[in-house]
């Protein structure tokens, strides 16, 4: 298989010394959306730069279709990057923007013509191509980046945080148009954000990284139910973590000694887990359901086994269609939980005693 | 401070500087106007008359007052400043281009740099001398050794004000160039230059500015060929006649003008820094 973009070992450090990015390991298809979540200083963008040819690679080796190009400057390689604050040649309209990378191309004028007035089309900037960029919206600056960025025809496309100007709705619509575009064009995207409703969202893998290193790569939905490090599932979704001692491991399940008894979850990462050992469990927010305290206990351990802990609830919010719950232990610990409002609308009052409880399946055992 | 006692006190202060700053051109401008070819350098003006400006240009019945010999001088002094402003801004801009990058010893070569606006004058144009006369072996004249000390002189000004410029400026605009594919180069000729253009110009007038009227290095490095300011002085050491004043008043306009051309070049390029300003508001 060949792939459009293969990092190997890659590491970076930086000239006095710090390491920004250590033994990053990917291969990316060709089409894939590639997103690069982080926390801000994880590395994610210094590892775009590398692709791109920003920032010189320290160690290990950048292979795009198949061709080491580490040592190659950025004007030769088949990337293109969208920055976050677009960079639009502010001396220029939105016409010589976006041909200003075609013309070094050596295109016949009118094949170059038809190219820009092709990509100004299909993104909708036609009408406003002879203005200069300076007045435009950030939805139409966003809009003049991609076109300039994709009449190059680059290989792979890269973009640093393309979406982080913009205001939610804007955000919403330019989210959907990126994700139907780069379908369309079959070029492989690699994207950059510290907003995980971005990246899971829109790509079909999340590298997730933390203090330059990769912590998880996972389509979307993987990571957001199984999450395989306290990182991750402190940083996607809204997660508790319990740490226990193992007791037992049954197949897929793993029973966990904790303070609220025995409680159980699934172990994801397919290794044997010895009895003593300490692990954690995590609960997202979404799996975890709040019973009222009238219900009687050992009809909930029917159906949860042991996954069952008394609690108080402490705050109920309604965002919209979702019902926001925070319940106190008895040992002090809260829990986050959330469902839809259908279903526990009425059914609840802050201060009153309640049980939270979980199916093995809905929470992840991590080491 | 009590801000009753605060204004006056700047008042007078604004009112001070504007005097000594305004004042002696202005004496000058009045005496240039004096009677001629009789009326001396001094209060009080005996009748008005252009007599001095014509006498400038040639235009006079001969007199026992020498024309002023500035007429080469001037010739000679504009072209200096010319080369030394071409020469300094482009140095300044290479110098402050490479600064944007941390090198070793960039603190170093920064101080260094900046070190020629520093050292006394007549050092510099001393040293100049003897080392072209002693040691390279080269001639003094005003395009070789004064040249170069104008540039010593003039260089770091221009480096400052692309320093700052460069500043600024948002290095991700050249990013995208290089991203699309545009090879450095053709980035710094089609991006990057039309952005710090204003800057540009700003280091020229400095640079234009600072040699025209550069005294004290040109002293010992111009050679036997003087420059405008050593031939007006020159002529001082004789009798001083009004003639320098109308001199003055012309040199002074001709400053002027160039300021507003320096005005008008500015005027466009911040109109479209403006525009930049906007877009960086937007986004």
């Amino acid at each position: 298989m060949a792939y459009d973009l293969q990092l190997k070992n890659v590491g970076k450090v930086y000239d006095n010394g710090t390491p920004a990015v250590i033994d990053f390991n990917l291969d990316v298809e060709k089409g894939e959306f590639i997103a690069f979540l982080g926390p801000s200083g994880c590395g994610k963008s210094t590892t775009l730069r590398m692709i791109s040819g920003f920032e010189s690679v320290t160690t290990g080796d950048l292979l795009i279709r198949g061709q080491r190009v580490n040592d190659q400057p950025p004007e030769k390689r088949p990337t293109s990057m969208i920055f976050q604050n677009y960079a639009l040649f502010p001396h220029m309209n939105v016409r010589q923007n976006v041909r200003f990378g075609l013309e070094v191309k050596g295109l016949p004028r009118d094949e170059a013509d038809r190219k820009v007035d092709g990509i100004l089309d299909k993104l909708g900037l036609l009408d406003i191509s002879e203005m200069p960029t300076g007045r435009l919206s950030g939805g139409q600056r966003q809009r003049i980046a991609l076109a300039r960025s994709l009449v190059v025809e680059p290989d792979i496309l890269l973009l640093d945080e393309p979406l982080g100007a913009l205001d939610a709705n804007l955000r919403k619509s330019i989210q959907n148009e990126l994700k139907l575009l780069q379908r369309e064009l079959g070029i492989t995207f690699v994207f950059v954000t510290h907003a995980q409703s971005e990246a899971l969202a829109l790509s079909d893998r999340i590298i997730v990284m933390n203090a330059g290193r990769i912590e998880q790569i996972s389509p979307p939905r993987e990571l957001y139910t199984r999450p395989q490090s306290a990182f991750v599932a402190r940083f996607i979704g809204s997660n508790t973590i319990i740490p226990g001692t193992v007791v037992t491991t049954a197949g897929q399940t793993i029973t966990l000694d904790t303070p609220f008894g025995a409680i159980s979850g699934t172990n994801r990462i397919d290794i044997a887990h010895t009895k003593g050992e300490r692990m954690s469990i995590v609960l997202p927010a979404e799996a975890v359901e709040l019973i009222p305290g009238e219900t009687d206990e050992s009809e909930l351990r029917g159906r949860f086994g042991s996954n069952v802990i008394p609690c108080k609830i402490e705050r109920l919010q309604v965002i919209g269609h979702i019902m926001q719950m925070l319940v106190r232990l008895e040992n002090g610990d809260t829990i986050n939980t959330e469902g839809h409002v259908d279903k526990y609308r009425g059914r609840l009052t802050v201060g009153a005693p309640a049980y939270v409880a979980w199916l093995p399946g809905g929470a992840t055992m991590i080491a | 401070m009590d801000s009753k006692l605060l204004k006056p006190v700047l008042a007078v202060y604004v009112a001070a500087f504007i005097l000594f700053l305004y004042g002696p051109f202005i004496v000058l401008g009045i005496l240039s106007f004096q009677q001629g070819p009789e009326g001396g350098p001094q209060f009080p003006i005996i009748e008005w008359s252009t007599y001095w400006y014509r006498h400038l240009f040639g235009l006079t019945p001969p007199s026992r007052i020498a024309p002023l010999p500035v007429g080469e001088a001037l010739l000679r002094s504009l072209t200096l400043a010319f080369m030394t402003m071409v020469t300094a801004t482009v140095l300044g801009v290479m110098a402050a281009q490479a600064f944007r990058r941390r090198f070793k010893g960039a603190g170093i070569v920064f101080y260094l740099i900046v070190l020629g606006m520093m050292v006394p004058g007549v050092l510099t144009g001393l040293g100049t001398s003897l080392l072209a006369n002693n040691v390279v072996g080269v001639e003094r004249h005003w395009w070789t050794t004064a040249f170069v000390a104008h540039v010593v002189y003039t260089f770091p000004f221009a480096f400052l004000v692309m320093l700052a410029i460069l500043n600024r400026f948002d290095g991700s605009v050249e990013e995208a160039a290089w991203s699309l594919g545009v090879s450095p180069a053709r980035t710094f000729r089609k991006v990057t230059f039309p952005l710090i253009f204003p800057g540009v110009l700003s280091a020229m007038l400095f640079a234009f500015t600072l040699s025209f009227d550069e005294f004290p290095r040109t002293l010992f490095a111009s050679g036997r060929d003087q420059t405008l300011p050593l031939a007006i002085y020159g002529t001082f050491s004789v009798e001083i006649h009004p003639n320098i004043f109308a001199f003055g008043v012309m040199t002074t306009l001709f400053s002027f003008s160039l300021l507003a051309i320096y005005g008008i070049l500015m005027g466009l390029s911040v109109r479209r820094a403006k525009k930049i300003a906007m877009q960086e508001d937007i986004s």
